[in-house]
């Protein structure tokens, strides 16, 4: 992990800093990448970021960035001074995209503790000719040059700690012979001579100097020292073995995350927790510090705030810091918090990171802060007649309202806009459909539409193969369309957009589309069809050959898709987070492919309902209505399956109790209640025995170790504590 | 070119002066007040330091002060910005904010421990101080 | 951090939490113990296998819970106020093992650990030793097989 090899605020600030700007930088570069130039906000911002990010690599002396940023600057600089008007655009979008990926590829490579020793020479010399191209130009229109635009070093530099010098932790425990006197002074005389060759160094009893019972200590269990130093293991002994009196030395080489457990070497419980005396300040933080920190940002969830947070923390001095170096680099410019840019004027968000299992932690306490509410708001005891309430009832109703913003704030904490993720498919939409020869569009429709973090990380894999998949077999080549009489330039629709409790994804192609019969041809080939008959398929089931493992229907294997993995995966990814997909294609039209996927932490509107003594819940976005039949609106079909007349419409019957095969419930269709459900344009009606309530529900997945079970999407609390299971009405219906 | 090596780290001295000598003649003190001293007494005498490293934490007067003690004198005594001492500082905090004070006072550049090499001679070079 | 995990491995080595079952008595390695909870309202969820009781709510947790007399294939009994659930972790996956009553934590060393002799091919190979106290005799579980076990049974119902 790259925590590993970084543990440095200033290459941590370095890295956030380049890739906010390379970020924006692309941005940037795919917002304007149809239009005919940029305007003079984009030339100035864009001018600003390379600069910065020249300045601060110049400090950091990572030469090759330093060098190509300073040449995409110097463009920039000649646009910003001179407005040349013929500037060839879609070249010059290339090429800002190709300093940026050198770039955050560069900065992996130094995250990853590696030199970023990335030759940028060949991209160098191109912009370097089209920077003369549009030199030349400039002067051709008479207009003058305007000052060169020199590449000033920076005054001061900052030198990365080294990364490959190691040093060495060693945890040692030094027995005296029984019997020595001042073992505390001795003690301490070892721990002098060693602090020469330590480079940090703790040791056990740590007062041994002014507490001269420690003596004692030492004689028992041993003088305990912890480390870090440059010299080897025999080097340490010797200067041990200096002093006298000592009867035994246990030495042992341990792994830097150790080294701060000094206490892991006692024996005996110890109130210490680690460490001890601090010898030498020079020395690194405790390598257990820094665990600690860098621990919880492994799985970090970005959080939205609405105030402006300085991205490294919000404590104020850290902030000047940050501040500091852009201006080192930036002398004085504007102001650090007017930049952060961000296409044209959109809002600018910003964030702090927090770990997904204190938001879980917080989201569960808060659940249970809800359902304890409820214990107390509804306690019996105050159903007790002729009591005074009013005051109480006051309290309560302000407290519930706390509470219910508190959960609403925890759930859109979690949520995210889907901006983000969609945005990166523009990038990707650019770089294939250029290496293609294709010249594609990509339309993003509802990027505001929000989902659970989790989640987008879970769809962002599949959404990006299935946009490679539209721009790699999707759209056709220019010269295709052309004969099919489509306009040159593909489109891609990409929309999101909330439907029934859940957010449809949807990648849409105005392509060629798949052909029925090659995909059942191709099937078929790679054995794929299990003795199914081609001719009961419907169109649904045929454009899903395409999810099964192993099935590819480019003949050529391509760099961006057509491994032959990938649709199978995307179903995978999108199954784990209860989403599905539905592929539809018109032959010579397009294809489109939709996501449905399941908001899950978002709070649910639901019907609690019972079956005997069980509690279920369903969606009421899927319930239609409930109503009490009689028995002669049933009907029994002669396969066994049982169906229910009502209003001239037949609807298929589910007993819940037999579908779940529950021992108790009710039978007789007239003592219970019909739940008229609805998924996708098909209704059906669940036979159960009571309703008991509406309630919002907050979606909660099944234990892993439970699985999946047949009809129940999920879990959640009711009011009183106790768990119900959701149903899967989706699911049901299907079986029905 | 005569540098100034003020590190109190045993370790750390050791090092330095394994690797600065290639480049010019070195003097060492332990502490940041004898550092100032040993800046002034190479003043008086006429032959400045080019290049100082101070480590942060020491003794008696941190890195800092030493920094700003020797800007000070440098004012004092009327030298050009161009001739005074390029200070490095060397150090294991590398907090942001530390390397910013370092900045801000006037120091070149600023070397988190352990020091690597290639990049602190790269640094000579860009600063001149070595070809 | 560390330190403390490692400190509390230590003292953890060799201590198993004892719960009887039937007759016999059981051991599981102590680090797999997140707790011990008495009964709970138990949710069933349809369709599982039987030993799987359902679902239990801890603070706002969910966790599945299952009934080792089943799953030992032991007769079923009715719960009283000695039934406890023991809440197991193993592999980030939480679950509370019912049993009839808890016996206790106890230190069994290594060379008091024999092999399971494999006796029946089925519920003794949740067994993968036994430990001796004096004359007791423990039977040690490995919670790993006991749940993975039944996840590959579970992902079996699933194929069919």
């Amino acid at each position: 992990m790259a925590e590993n090899y970084i543990s440095d605020s200033m290459l941590d600030m370095f890295l956030y800093e380049t890739g906010q700007m390379i970020e924006s930088l692309e941005n940037i570069a795919l917002e304007k990448q149809n239009d005919d130039g940029f305007d003079e906000a984009s030339v100035n911002e864009i001018f600003r970021i390379m600069h910065t990010i020249k300045g601060s690599s110049g400090v950091m002396m990572y030469q090759n960035i330093t060098m190509i940023s300073h040449k995409l600057e110097d463009v920039f600089y000649y646009l910003r001074e001179s407005k040349p008007t013929n500037v060839p655009h879609s070249e010059l979008i290339g090429y800002m995209m190709d300093v940026a990926s050198f770039i955050t590829e560069e900065c992996d490579k130094i995250k990853d503790g590696r030199e970023p020793d990335g030759d940028c020479t060949e991209l160098h010399g191109k912009i370097d000719e089209f920077l003369s191209m549009i030199k030349n130009d400039i002067k051709k229109s008479g207009s003058e040059l305007p000052a060169e635009n020199k590449y000033v070093e920076p005054t001061q530099f900052y030198i990365a700690p080294a990364t490959n010098v190691s040093s060495h932790h060693f945890h040692i425990v030094v027995h005296y012979e029984s019997g020595t006197e001042m073992a505390n002074i001795r003690a301490y005389t070892m721990a002098f001579n060693l602090k020469d060759i330590a480079e940090d160094m703790y040791y056990l009893p740590e007062d041994i100097v002014s507490n001269p019972d420690t003596a004692k200590d030492i004689l028992d269990d041993g003088f305990k020292v912890a480390i870090q130093t440059m010299s080897s293991e025999k080097e340490v002994l010797e200067i041990i073995n200096r002093c006298v009196g000592i009867e035994k030395i246990d030495i042992k080489e341990v792994d830097e995350s150790d080294f701060a457990n000094l206490a892991g070497v006692k024996e005996e419980k110890t109130t210490l927790q680690y460490g001890g005396l601090v010898i030498d300040l020079d020395g690194p933080i405790p390598d257990s510090n820094n665990e600690t920190a860098k621990a919880p940002e492994k799985e970090a969830l970005t959080v939205q705030k609405t105030q402006p947070v300085n991205p490294l923390g919000d404590e104020k001095l850290e902030g000047k810091a940050t501040d500091k170096l852009a201006e080192l680099a930036d002398k004085g410019k504007e102001k650090k918090a007017a930049e952060k840019p961000k296409g044209e004027k959109r809002e600018v968000q910003r964030y702090i990171s927090v770990n997904v299992n204190k938001m879980d932690e917080l989201m569960d306490m808060i659940g249970e802060l809800v359902i304890s509410q409820a214990f107390v708001l509804q306690n019996p005891d105050l159903k007790i007649p002729g009591l005074d309430l009013t005051n109480f009832n006051k309290a309560a109703g302000q407290m519930s309202k706390i509470t219910s913003d508190l959960q609403e704030i925890i759930m859109s904490m979690r949520m995210m806009p889907l901006a983000n993720t969609f945005q990166k498919m523009n990038k990707i939409v650019f770089d294939v459909s250029r290496k293609l020869g294709k010249d594609i569009d990509l339309k993003i429709i509802g990027e505001e539409t929000e989902m659970d973090k989790n989640i987008i990380e879970h769809i962002s894999d599949p959404l990006m193969h299935l946009i490679r998949n539209a721009v790699d077999h999707g759209i056709e080549s220019k010269a295709d369309r052309l004969r099919a009489g489509k306009p040159e330039k593909g489109l891609i629709r990409l929309e999101a957009k909330n439907e029934g409790g859940k957010v449809w994804i949807i990648v849409k192609d105005d392509g060629a589309g798949m052909v029925k019969e090659k995909l059942i041809a191709k099937a078929k080939k790679q054995g794929l069809l299990n003795n199914r008959n081609e001719k009961d398929m419907t169109d649904k089931e045929i454009f899903n050959l395409v999810t099964l493992p192993g099935f590819s229907t480019n003949e050529t294997v391509t760099e961006y898709s057509g491994r032959g993995v990938g649709m199978d995966v995307v179903v995978q990814n999108l199954t784990s987070v209860g989403g599905s997909l539905d592929i539809e294609s018109e032959e010579g039209k397009g294809t489109t492919f939709t996501m449905k996927i399941p908001l899950t932490l978002a709070i649910v509107d639901g019907i609690v309902v019972s079956v005997g003594e069980s509690k279920f819940v369903a969606a009421t976005g899927n319930i239609q209505e409930f109503i009490c039949v009689t028995n002669d609106m049933v009907i029994k079909e002669p396969d066994g399956g049982q169906g229910i007349m009502i209003r001239g419409e037949c609807y298929p019957l589910i007993r819940l109790k037999e579908y779940f095969k529950l021992k108790d419930g009710i039978d007789d269709i007239e003592k219970g209640v019909l739940m008229i459900v609805e998924h996708e344009g098909r209704k059906a009606g669940l036979f159960i025995d009571k309703i008991y309530g509406e309630q919002e529900i907050v979606v909660k997945p099944l234990p892993p170790y439970i699985n999946k079970v047949k009809g129940v999407s999920s879990c959640t609390q009711l009011g009183d504590g106790s768990i119900s299971l959701i149903i899967d009405i989706a699911g049901i219906m299907k079986g029905a | 070119m005569k540098i100034l090596i003020a590190e109190d780290d045993f370790a750390s001295r050791k090092f330095m002066l394994r690797f600065l000598p290639k480049f010019g003649e070195c003097d060492v003190t332990v502490d940041g007040m004898e550092a100032v001293d040993a800046f002034m007494m190479a003043l008086e005498a006429n032959e400045g330091y080019d290049l100082v490293c101070l480590d942060i934490m020491m003794p008696e007067l941190d890195g800092y002060q030493v920094l700003k003690a020797i800007r000070d004198i440098e004012v004092e005594r009327g030298i050009p910005e161009e001739k005074r001492a390029k200070v490095i500082m060397t150090t294991a905090l590398n907090e942001g904010r530390n390397v910013t004070k370092a900045f801000e006072l006037g120091c070149v550049a600023y070397a988190g421990k352990p020091i690597d090499q290639e990049k602190f001679e790269s640094v000579l070079k860009k600063l001149g101080l070595v070809s | 951090m560390d330190d403390d995990f490692l400190l509390e491995e230590d003292t953890q080595k060799g201590k198993f939490m004892t719960f009887i079952c039937g007759e016999e008595y059981y051991g599981i390695e102590i680090r797999y113990v997140q707790e011990i909870i008495c009964m709970q309202k138990i949710t069933e969820v349809p369709e599982t296998p039987p030993y799987v009781k359902g679902l239990i709510n801890l603070r706002g947790k969910i966790h599945p819970v299952i009934d080792v007399r089943i799953r030992f294939h032991k007769e079923p009994r009715e719960y009283n106020d000695r039934t406890c659930i023991i809440v197991t972790e193993v592999d980030k996956i939480v679950v509370g093992l019912i049993v009839d009553t808890i016996a206790g934590v106890v230190d069994i060393k290594e060379e008091d650990i024999c092999p399971s002799v494999s006796i029946g091919k089925d519920s003794t190979s949740f067994i993968y030793g036994i430990g001796k106290i004096g004359e007791e005799v423990k039977l040690l579980i490995d919670p790993k097989k006991l749940l993975s076990e039944d996840v590959a049974e579970q992902l079996g119902n699933i194929a069919q």
